[in-house]
């Protein structure tokens, strides 16, 4: 049973922010609801007063400018997933949302709903933080940029106080050398959440054949989605060869096991994620398996 | 506190009066009488209560009502008559794709959808478009070849 609340549709950006700043505390964003109506109905959430943004024009846009790639916060997972910019300059993004849920869940969530949610398990986090990306939150009295990957306080916590807003998330462009993979186990193919996912960015040096850049995120073995920059450093201007690899899924789990400490699941979660980062970077190096 | 909703449903422009904390799914249930549209898991799980939502399939237990202000609506009851009924509602009863029922008026409306998107689609495209629904008669064979038979 869900209890009740006053329900608002503002059109503006403005209108939103001055909502949220007179309601403090009491209000609740609103985007696709795949994640808030669930708690409502649980009882674990209980606003006042929903906030519901996906009817701001500004939050349903994708903008390129720069060399930057912008979705606004209420961009549904379809939309990002039929994205043909998406599709180009950050592949990454769309391979991880388009498997998201169900269709009919890809209909109504929304990116920044993913984001903000923050759960350890979020599809669209891994890639975005191997995207680099910076996230806008604005509120009544001020607008800041934050890193997406220091927005995360702890599983379902986020520096975004209650009168801010998530209003875009942006990345700089991917070039055509840059490969990226994202991966993710689940029970099942659809419908399931992600029981371990993996997002890699890297760039390779044409002429030496080593690893001129990499970025490696896992998502949901860990209480928020974490950038493994162990591995990252040791791979970094080294060929990427069977031996090296095999190092870094070695520093990969061991990152895994000092965050999460050693629970009941640790002994099949220590070579599956090895062996998830091996097969996701000889997918980006363009091995087959 | 109860709110003024307007919108259209199966294409008929209707106004009704609710709380704004009751989803869509009770809103056509309880208060316009829609009882086609089915209640299964509550938590946008199992794709009974699939409805479209300005076209697109979603899971009507996790819309909030206030939600559809000013969007279209399309339930089973707008699928066809008993007199004539829709091809896909035609083509799972000669697949023998109904067996208790409860997720079929979900499955006809993803059908639907994905149907006026790709007038042919593949097994493989009908299998994604299904794959937010579970039927626990466990009858899916007969349900993807319902569908790809009107497909073809």
């Amino acid at each position: 049973m869900i209890s009740s609340f006053d329900y608002r549709i503002p059109k503006t950006l403005e209108e939103a922010t001055d909502l949220l700043w007179k309601t403090q505390g009491k209000s609740k964003i609103i985007g696709g609801g795949t994640d808030l109506v669930i708690g409502l109905r649980k009882g674990v959430v209980r606003p006042q007063c929903l906030i519901d943004v996906t009817n701001i024009e500004e939050l349903r846009k994708i903008d390129e400018k720069d060399g930057i790639l912008s979705i606004g916060a209420a961009v549904t997972h379809t939309e990002v997933a039929s994205s043909s910019s998406v599709k180009e300059y950050g592949r990454i993004l769309s391979d991880a949302v388009s498997e998201i849920g169900s269709p009919e869940i890809r209909n109504l969530g929304t990116i920044g709903g993913n984001i903000v949610n923050a759960s350890p398990a979020a599809d669209t986090i891994p890639p975005l933080i191997v995207l680099n990306a910076i996230c806008r939150v604005v509120s009544k009295k001020q607008e800041r940029e934050v890193p997406l990957g220091e927005l995360f306080k702890g599983p379902y916590t986020t520096s975004i106080e209650p009168y801010e807003i998530l209003a875009q998330v942006s990345f700089q462009k991917l070039t055509r050398d840059v490969r990226s993979v994202f991966l993710r186990l689940a029970r099942r193919e659809a419908m399931a959440i992600a029981r371990m996912s993996m997002a890699i960015v890297l760039q390779m040096d044409p002429e030496k054949c080593v690893v001129e850049d990499i970025r490696i995120c896992v998502g949901a073995v860990t209480p928020t989605p974490q950038r493994m920059f162990d591995a990252e450093v040791i791979l970094k201007g080294e060929p990427a060869d069977q031996n090296l690899l095999t190092k870094a899924s070695q520093k990969i789990s061991e990152a895994m096991v000092r965050r999460s400490g050693v629970r009941a699941s640790t002994s099949y979660k220590v070579p599956v994620v090895e062996s998830l980062f091996l097969r996701a970077m000889s997918k980006a190096l363009g091995e087959e398996m | 506190m109860h709110r003024v909703i307007r919108f259209v449903i199966n294409g008929k422009a209707v106004e009704v009066e609710v709380p704004p904390h009751w989803t869509l799914l009770r809103l056509l249930r309880e208060k316009l009488g829609l009882t086609g549209t089915k209640e299964g898991c509550g938590i946008g799980e199992c794709g009974a209560c699939t409805v479209l939502l300005d076209g697109e399939p979603v899971n009507a237990c996790l819309v909030l009502a206030p939600k559809v202000e000013g969007k279209r609506v399309e339930t089973v009851e707008g699928l066809g008559s008993r007199e004539s009924l829709h091809p896909l509602q035609q083509s799972f009863i000669e697949h023998g794709a109904v067996q208790c029922g409860f997720c079929t008026p979900g499955i006809l409306m993803a059908s639907k959808a994905l149907l006026e998107r790709n007038r042919h689609p593949t097994r493989e495209e009908i299998k994604v478009a299904i794959s937010g629904h579970l039927c626990r008669c466990t009858g899916y064979h007969q349900i993807i070849e319902a569908i790809e038979a009107v497909a073809k």
